[in-house]
């Protein structure tokens, strides 16, 4: 049994002629284990993905099977009782609590659950150890680098031990020594047979994975088992083509044009499409800062 | 359960953490607190300096006076009324009789110059029997009230009439002249702070002469303005009153001329005036609560999407709609709670101030002690849950992304 199973799932934003696809019919089984990196342009759908997939969101249409159960119809308590018992979520901006300790950071989704305040602090405590922060138990998050802050944020996805981690650009506000730090703790916790979704704008991280998914336009436009330690192959594709689309990506016109052109090779196989193409030239934007 | 510890200990390190704005609300509940307290107390305090209310002096007591009817129906009855058709002696021994008194004494009022060291042309003087002192308790500087052994001789002076008559308020021992007999001073009245009977009647000015004496010196029986009684003790007020009624209307042939009350109650047209003003006042002070508590759900409002990102965060990581909505609760708990407790402490602390600096003799009435800040609570919960309920049917992915 697939721990993720996802059928048909469609998201919609907005009514009549406003009506914004975010997710288009996305079908998608991820099994116990698995660490899949999720790519793909700015407004492709990936946040939307994460969100369904961490209960954040519920589907428009179709239907999502976590853990064998139809959580598709859920109401948002219920939801939010399953994302506590069964979801980890780890996010761009870390997301701690400015005014709570790092161990109170860590407690927090215990806190939810009723459990005891002694069994909270020992848990929180070996979560942080197993991050390396046993000893900044009592700092603050202002106290702490960007690393570290993640670090927290990661031992308070894992301090319910859920099925699911879900890391939406865990490594996006962090500098080349702390996503490795953070990527190599995903990682283990990975090894240790954890499921893992993240989503990523670089393709380096798609070493860490075992499935890189690719999105485009709400649907998942390519899907691909990969081995650990080794870039994609299409990630591997964009990783190269990028710098030559973004060398003078300031004159927006260039991508804007590069993107009909890819547009026009591919019209035979897609014809439906979100009205999405005014995110295009952030994306290309951003993949030039990355650079 | 901890959770509700938990809040608790999060609701203070935000409110602390903003301080000022925490203040400021807080302010709206203590100014609110602060009025209705005062206001009631100083109104109840008003009201007893003007009603004169027996109370203080001692329990279970009543009035009896004669009343008139009006042309308009209206029952009207006090110290206006009283000249045309006084009470007797044989009132006083009808009262006496009834079960469950314990006491009656008459008031009657005599006139007549008075020369002790001093001479005072108008003296008010009042003429009653010993049974006085065992109804109106009240304390004397010096000396005793007269009593029924003292041949009529002794006579008790309020402390502002010992003044003038000797220079002294410790004037017990010292003779004076009234219509020609000679009189020893028995004791001296303690300020009576409030007048017992109505603002008229000063009893700080009187002079309380025996009244078989006074009678015989102003020739003939001496009528009654009022006849106050003591219930016994352990009898129910209002039936030993209902029963003096019925005594009084039987010995007056079947005719209903006397009125008889509960002390409290014995200036009923002021008091009902006071307490029209009362009301009037404790409403505007509801009001300041009410504006108190508005205060509180604009802080609240503010909070909710000062924090929409927290908010976010704990429903991503498995908070419910309800308990997010306690956190807020319980802040705006705690916010009214502290309000109401310095309210409170303010406005005793008013209280005392205005006693020792003003004339007013605002009371502390227990009731509104309890009652506001509760109320107070009540309206601060009842506000602040609006915009925690907010914050709870937020969608956690749009409160995440509000940042």
């Amino acid at each position: 049994m697939a721990l993720i199973e996802l059928n048909d799932v469609s998201k919609l934003y907005g009514f009549g002629d406003a009506t914004n696809v975010a997710l288009d019919e996305v079908s998608l089984t991820i099994e116990q284990g698995e660490c899949v990196a999720v790519m793909g342009p700015s407004g492709s759908g990936k946040s939307t993905l994460m969100n369904m997939i961490g209960l954040l969101d519920r589907p428009t249409h179709g239907n999502y099977h976590l853990a064998g159960k139809n959580v598709s119809r859920l109401s948002a308590n219920r939801r939010a009782k399953a994302r506590r018992d069964k979801i980890g979520f780890i996010f761009q901006s870390f997301n701690l609590l400015p005014r709570l300790t790092a161990l109170e950071n860590v407690a927090l989704p215990l806190l939810y659950k009723g459990v005891s305040q002694n069994k909270r602090t020992m848990k929180a405590r070996d979560m942080l150890e197993r991050v390396g922060l046993g000893d900044r138990a009592y700092y603050y998050p202002r106290q702490l680098s960007g690393g570290q802050k993640q670090s927290v944020a990661i031992a308070r996805a894992l301090v319910n031990e859920p099925h699911i981690i879900i890391a939406d650009e865990p490594t996006g506000n962090l500098d080349s020594n702390s996503s490795r730090l953070v990527m190599e703790l995903l990682s283990e916790i990975h090894k240790t047979g954890n499921t893992i979704v993240f989503v990523t704008h670089n393709p380096e991280l798609t070493r860490f994975a075992t499935r890189v998914v690719y999105m485009q336009d709400g649907a998942i436009k390519h899907d691909e088992q990969t081995r650990l330690g080794e870039v994609g192959r299409y990630a591997r594709a964009v990783m190269y083509a990028v710098p030559e689309t973004t060398e003078d990506d300031d004159l927006a016109g260039v991508s804007m044009m590069m993107d009909v052109l890819d547009k026009r090779a591919n019209a035979t196989e897609k014809p439906k499409r979100a009205p999405h193409t005014k995110t295009k030239k952030p994306a290309a934007k951003r993949k030039k800062a990355k650079k | 359960m901890s959770l509700r510890h938990e809040n608790l200990r999060l609701a203070y390190r935000n409110l602390r953490a903003a301080r000022a704005r925490s203040f400021l609300t807080m302010l709206g509940i203590v100014i609110g607190v602060m009025a209705v307290v005062l206001v009631v107390c100083i109104g109840q305090g008003v009201k007893q300096q003007i009603s004169g209310s027996l109370g203080r002096y001692g329990k279970g007591l009543f009035v009896a006076q004669p009343q008139q009817v009006q042309a308009n129906g209206d029952i009207f009855s006090g110290l206006a009324g009283a000249n045309s058709n006084l009470l007797s002696y044989q009132d006083v021994t009808t009262i006496q009789k009834t079960a469950g008194v314990a006491a009656a004494a008459p008031l009657s009022t005599a006139s007549g110059t008075m020369t002790g060291d001093y001479t005072v042309r108008t003296p008010f003087i009042i003429a009653t029997t010993p049974a006085f002192s065992q109804i109106i308790k009240q304390h004397m500087i010096s000396g005793g009230f007269f009593e029924s052994n003292d041949a009529g001789k002794a006579i008790v002076l309020g402390m502002d009439v010992a003044g003038k008559l000797f220079n002294d308020t410790s004037a017990v021992g010292q003779t004076l002249t009234w219509r020609g007999q000679q009189f020893i001073v028995s004791g001296v009245y303690d300020d009576f702070k409030v007048p017992p009977l109505s603002i008229e009647a000063n009893f700080n000015n009187a002079v309380f002469v025996p009244y078989d004496t006074a009678s015989k010196l102003m020739g003939g029986s001496l009528g009654a303005y009022q006849i106050l009684g003591k219930v016994q003790s352990g009898q129910t007020v209002s039936r030993t009153i209902n029963a003096v009624s019925t005594a009084l209307t039987a010995a007056h042939g079947g005719s209903q001329d006397v009125a008889v009350a509960p002390a409290a109650s014995a200036d009923s047209a002021s008091n009902r005036t006071i307490h029209l003003l009362t009301l009037l006042i404790s409403g505007a002070a509801v009001i300041a609560l009410i504006v108190g508590g508005v205060g509180i759900m604009d802080v609240m409002l503010v909070s909710v999407t000062e924090r929409m990102y927290e908010i976010g965060l704990r429903k991503a990581i498995g908070a419910t709609n309800h308990q997010i909505m306690r956190q807020f609760v319980v802040e705006a708990f705690l916010l009214s709670a502290w309000g109401a407790v310095i309210g409170l402490l303010l406005s005793c602390g008013a209280v005392g101030l205005l006693r020792v600096y003003t004339s007013m003799q605002p009371v502390l009435v227990w009731q509104i002690l309890v009652i506001s800040p509760l109320l107070a609570i009540a309206i601060g919960v009842f506000f602040g849950s609006m915009p925690a309920l907010k914050a709870a049917r937020k969608d956690p992915i749009e409160a995440l992304r509000h940042d």
